[in-house]
């Protein structure tokens, strides 16, 4: 146990970093050429103010006639990424370990909120596993990798979750935490998780485009 | 419903009425059982007002024993100008008292030389609990 635990806890916390950083400058370089090469047009009429325009409209619940069509989606995909992203950065567990390593705290969620969270995350995937096989729409866009995904993204939650609460076995879904952890962060560059790249520059794209060429708006 | 009488069932009535005494002799002996197990000891400190995760249980002879642990300031420390003093120990003082005499210092940073003192031992020495769960272990477990 000793031994597993250092070598995730330890070499394979930068290793998983490490890949996650340089991965994602690769993505958005590469990405950043490719539209160069397609469409040099884009950088003449990307507009700051049109890209942030659109980036905060697409940030706030039901600003877009998209999310006003499909109200469920809208509520379960916001709730879903806020606790994705809050509960592992302002966890008290992750910020006693941060603190040991390199003595820097920031302020914490209430284990019992955090626990709530984890729960939503959970929910929320079971949700989206249940969307990707029942609507007609989605299944026709879905591969296999979809699924493996949304495995990979509920895995850290599931298995921090049973680890809290020291379920059976609570020892190993701790190892598988931490291993879990990592393999989320080495797939955002490489998969359709990218979308957390991409996302400001997506809507930058759209933004500017409908703004400064098209006169109008793209919500 | 129907009622036996005590010649159909061999039971006698007054050997009924010893099943609520044998019951309260039973309730007694296990509570007085639940009590003398001892109290578990406990890693305490004042500081700690109110803790998020269970206490961990410590047995402080068995456990240094185990770890053959025979200097009391090996884990009771004291320091001065950032240089141990070997001649001295804390015995008897709470960790707190020192960890926590800067300002900037909270709850989070005791916690942080706890773990330290702990689970840096477990893993520099190859042995003992190193996952949260392992020593801060819920009661209903």
């Amino acid at each position: 146990m000793h031994a597993i635990y250092e070598i995730v806890s330890g070499p394979m916390v930068w290793l998983a970093a490490i890949i996650f950083i340089l991965g994602s400058l690769y993505r958005l370089i590469f990405m950043g050429r490719l539209a160069a090469k397609k469409d040099p047009m884009v950088f003449s009429y990307l507009s700051v103010y049109y890209s942030l325009r659109s980036i905060f409209h697409w940030i706030i619940p039901f600003a877009s006639v998209n999310m006003r069509k499909h109200p469920i989606m809208t509520v379960v995909a916001f709730a879903f990424h806020i606790c994705l992203f809050a509960v592992p950065i302002f966890l008290c567990a992750h910020i006693i370990l941060i603190n040991e390593a390199w003595q820097v705290k920031w302020w914490y969620l209430p284990n019992p909120i955090a626990d709530v969270m984890t729960l939503i995350v959970i929910g929320a995937c079971i949700f989206f596993l249940g969307r990707r096989l029942l609507l007609r729409e989605v299944r026709y866009l879905t591969t296999f990798s979809d699924f493996l995904i949304l495995a990979g993204v509920a895995a850290p939650f599931v298995t921090g979750f049973w680890s809290y609460h020291q379920y059976p076995g609570h020892e190993t879904a701790a190892i598988l935490h931490i291993i879990s952890g990592e393999i989320i962060l080495v797939m955002i560059p490489f998969t359709r998780l990218s979308h957390m790249l991409f996302f400001p520059f997506l809507r930058g794209y759209a933004g500017s485009e409908f703004g400064a060429v098209r006169n109008a708006v793209d919500w | 419903m129907v009622v036996y009488s005590e010649k159909e069932t061999g039971v006698e009535t007054k050997h009924l009425l010893m099943l609520p005494a044998i019951g309260l002799v039973i309730l007694a002996l296990s509570v007085i059982a639940a009590y003398s197990q001892g109290d578990i000891p406990f890693v305490k400190d004042s500081a700690f007002e109110n803790p998020r995760r269970p206490p961990v249980a410590f047995y402080h002879d068995e456990h240094n024993e185990k770890a053959g642990l025979l200097e009391c300031n090996g884990c009771h420390h004291v320091y001065e100008n950032g240089k141990k003093l070997e001649s001295s120990a804390s015995v008897g003082m709470e960790c707190s008292q020192c960890h926590l005499a800067s300002e900037n210092n909270s709850a989070i940073d005791l916690i942080r030389v706890y773990h330290l003192q702990c689970r840096g031992c477990h893993l520099k020495k190859n042995a003992g609990p190193i996952l949260c769960g392992q020593c801060h272990q819920k009661n209903d477990n």
